[in-house]
């Protein structure tokens, strides 16, 4: 069977994820302790046997680009195979950024058809899911449709966030809201598309389609065979800190469906600047952890409860460490009090400390993307000892003794780096 | 910098190791959760900056194969880089196997020719330890010496098990002149015991593989070779104070594994930086380490794809280990994808891969402590050993020292009762 080429979509900003995003795409933002976001959409894209991709970047795709590398880590090195990093690039016209999705895909024309593939198979690289691509494709084929829309049911008041439409018996969409307030169907697009790849060049040479959800669907389903391919499953929107905290409890329930290992999605253990394999971890002497994911390299002497950890991160004794995600490396030093905080990559919380996430005043700063009671810490981030950290509050990347005016972090409160 | 080749002697099964080495050979063995003995000298060899590099085996190489790879996880893949596996090979002469460690180097001298170093290293595959081997080769530079022998320094009363070396050491220098050299000597002289790593100018390695081509029975450097290139070569000892862990024996594994634990632990795997395959038995592929709501766990050692339900303490689960609900696993070794059922209770046993315990199955420790029948110098100090993808059937009961075959399944038990000491097969 003559496989698709795969275009990867991993340019998205994800802003509502806040600090976590400063320094990286949102593909790029580390989840459930050894992945990262696009993980899971790489690893999909090699199980479902496709093997030539093209990744399009834009929005800070340092730790994208070196996390993907040779692409050895999905199996995607080898002469029949292979994984591109399509950046913004100067051409002819003076169109130089993405402007959209369909954007990205005209910038890249000469990548779409190098293969001489039937189809293309357009995904993106910000949800956590499962999914076997190859039915969609039979899907596709056996309809002789001129593109498939992956879609799925979801709560009416989430639609709001998404491509909605309503279909016919046969599965042809009918009518097609980008986001819309008032919802007439009750499918939400997945972002994953099938292109008949005639279709798709045709479809390109019109400078006015920008985006497929805006410009293209719209106009498309009035004259030509566009079906909706049904997906029914574990699939999550992680582009807000609640979404994100969220799915990361999905891991710790066992009737949870969501599990990166029976999915075989594969994370990039040979992160740049690792100079030996990260060891196993150890639980010490008067450690005690329950309800809780661990990840290599780390060492317990305290107690962890209902956390995920990444590799390398240290709980001194006496800490405690209740219902939070904390990234690579992080120390956490003892006597620690840790509640409903997520603590992004090398951070040291100092002795005595305590951060409980929990409360009910927003964030100050961010008060629509931080308002649950979730405590954030960027990366980087050094807390003196002995300071009390309320919920809802944002310390910034970076950020160290000198920047705190006092012990206390009040609810709602940030800590910025001083200019 | 001198061009140095590598030789790593990975040979030998060993009796000694029983059911962990009927498949593999003793440098392929499982440590400590992520590695194998091999990455530990293989890692060594990366720090140091040596990317030429033979491996010398052929006991049961598969699994030592598949580890390999093509050498990329130590960064020897390359232009200018290599690891190769060194099977015996049938030749012009007779003698086709390796009949010891100099034969085994001796039957590969082209590997030497093709790539036309300065100097020879040679060592061997099976120990646990961290060694920057370029101070050695400073050291053997400096004193522009022609063999260069690492030594360590161990107790008067044990030194009778090693090949001793006798060394003018100067105050201040790591090492000095090799005056004499015996191989487990009944009344030891010295107590600089050989660590098995030889340092060569490769001259003088090919005129005295040359001169006696050692292809008679059983030629090893150490007993056979070291006690004669001392009166012939300068030959210098240098000597090493670090951590050193043997793997020879079942005891020996067990103890060396015990050291990982502790507030300031003897093997400190992150200050050795060591690299392994994360692509063999698919670790790379496992996720985090999942720690249920009544695990109970003290002194562990866990690695991603385990799943733990129920108590472990003191133990090493090697990647995807699952102990399930009300299971008790004390001072134990538990190889991948070992499983123990609920209620299943083990002490001081070691398990090889897919081992399954049975539900409310009782392994190991107990009283009174009989050797192995079989193997009582091997196995006397209460330690059991089961082999890879035994089932052991529910409520069985299996006591210290024995040791249970690989592949065994629940219906090939005699008896749900495995007196101590005994072996089933």
């Amino acid at each position: 069977m003559n496989q698709p080429v795969v275009m990867l979509l991993a340019g998205g900003e994800g802003s509502r994820l806040n600090i976590l995003v400063e320094a990286r795409a949102k593909p790029a933002v580390p989840f459930g302790g050894i992945y990262r976001l696009i993980d899971f959409t790489l690893s999909n894209i090699m199980n479902s046997g496709m093997e030539r991709v093209g990744v399009l970047t834009q929005y800070k795709p340092l730790s994208l680009m070196s996390h993907i590398g040779s692409g050895r880590a999905w199996d995607f090195e080898g002469r029949n195979r292979g994984i591109k990093i399509l950046p913004p690039h100067t051409g002819d016209k003076d169109s130089d950024w993405y402007k959209g999705t369909a954007d990205a895909l005209r910038q890249n024309m000469d990548f779409l058809t190098r293969y001489d593939s039937e189809e293309i198979l357009v995904v993106s690289g910000d949800h956590i899911y499962y999914m076997d691509y190859a039915p969609m494709i039979a899907f596709h084929r056996r309809n002789r449709a001129h593109f498939t829309v992956a879609m799925m049911q979801v709560p009416r008041e989430q639609l709001i966030h998404f491509g909605t439409a309503q279909v016919d018996g046969q599965g042809r969409i009918k009518d097609w809201e980008e986001k819309p307030r008032k919802p007439r169907g009750t499918l939400a697009s997945l972002g994953i598309y099938v292109f008949k790849t005639s279709y798709l060049l045709k479809a390109l040479q019109d400078p006015a389609t920008v985006d497929f959800g805006k410009d293209l669907i719209p106009k498309a389903i009035k004259k030509d065979r566009v079906f909706a391919y049904p997906f029914s499953g574990y699939w999550r929107d992680v582009g807000t800190l609640a979404f994100y905290y969220d799915a990361h409890q999905d891991l710790l329930n066992p009737r949870s469906i969501l599990n990166p290992e029976a999915w075989g999605i594969q994370p990039n253990l040979e992160e740049d600047g690792l100079k030996g394999d990260r060891p196993a971890l150890i639980v010490q002497k008067n450690g005690r952890v329950v309800q809780s994911f661990l990840s290599s390299d780390t060492i317990i002497e305290g107690e962890v409860e209902g956390s995920i950890l990444s590799p390398g991160v240290r709980v001194g004794k006496g800490a405690r460490v209740i219902n939070s995600i904390l990234m690579h490396d992080c120390q956490v030093e003892s006597g620690v009090f840790l509640e409903r905080v997520i603590i992004d990559k090398r951070v040291r919380i100092g002795k005595d400390c305590r951060i409980i996430g929990c409360s009910a005043v927003p964030n100050r700063e961010f008060p629509g993307q931080l308002n649950e009671g979730l405590t954030l810490i960027g990366k980087g981030a050094s807390i003196p000892p002995k300071t009390v950290i309320e919920g809802n509050a944002i310390i910034h990347p970076w950020t160290d003794e000198e920047d705190y005016r006092s012990r206390k972090v009040k609810e709602g409160q940030s800590v910025r780096k001083k200019e | 910098m001198a061009d140095i080749l590598a030789f790593v002697l990975a040979g030998g099964r060993v009796d000694e190791l029983s059911v962990l080495t009927f498949d593999r050979p003793k440098s392929a063995l499982p440590f400590a959760g992520n590695f194998r003995v091999i990455d530990f000298a293989l890692s060594n060899l990366m720090h140091a900056r040596i990317r030429r590099v033979g491996i010398l085996s052929q006991y049961r190489s598969t699994s030592l194969i598949t580890h390999i790879g093509n050498g990329a996880a130590w960064d020897m893949s390359g232009r200018r880089r290599q690891v190769v596996l060194l099977p015996p090979s049938t030749g012009q002469k007779s003698s086709d196997w390796y009949k010891g460690t100099a034969d085994a180097v001796a039957h590969n001298l082209d590997f030497i020719y093709d790539n036309n170093p300065d100097l020879v290293l040679v060592l061997s595959g099976d120990h646990i330890y961290r060694m920057d081997y370029q101070k050695m080769i400073q050291f053997h530079l400096e004193q522009k010496a022609d063999v260069t022998a690492a030594f360590i320094k161990v107790p008067l009363e044990e030194a009778h098990r090693f090949g001793l070396g006798v060394i003018n050491k100067k105050e201040g220098q790591p090492g000095g002149r090799l005056v004499g050299y015996e191989e487990k000597p009944a009344d030891p002289k010295s107590q600089w015991a050989s660590l098995t790593i030889y340092l060569f100018k490769t001259e003088i390695l090919l005129d005295f593989m040359k001169r006696t081509h050692p292809h008679q029975e059983g030629i090893e450097f150490g007993r056979d070779i070291f006690p004669s290139l001392v009166n012939q070569y300068r030959v210098y000892g240098y000597t090493f104070s670090g951590y050193w862990g043997y793997t020879r024996t079942l005891d020996e594994y067990w103890l060396t594994h015990m050291d990982l634990f502790g507030p300031e632990p003897r093997i400190d795997l992150k200050q050795w930086q060591v690299r392994t395959n994360l692509g063999h038995e698919r670790i790379q592929e496992r996720q985090p380490a999942m720690v249920g709501p009544q695990a109970a766990l003290e002194r562990v050692l866990l690695t991603h794809g385990c799943r733990v339900e129920g108590e472990v303490r003191r133990s090493v689960l090697f990647p995807g280990v699952q102990i399930e609900e009300g299971a008790v696993v004390e001072d134990s070794i538990l190889f991948f994808d070992t499983v123990v059922e609920a209620g299943a209770r083990i002490k001081k046993t070691i398990t090889d891969n897919g081992v399954r315990i049975g539900e409310g199955a009782r392994v190991g420790g107990g009283h009174p402590l009989k050797p192995n029948r079989l193997f009582p110098h091997h196995l006397s100090s209460g330690l059991t050993v089961i082999g890879r993808n035994t089932h052991l059937p529910a409520r069985a009961e299996v006591g210290g020292n024995c040791i249970l075959y690989p592949f065994l399944e629940e219906n090939m038990f005699d008896s749900n009762i495995v007196p101590a000491g005994a072996t089933v097969s």
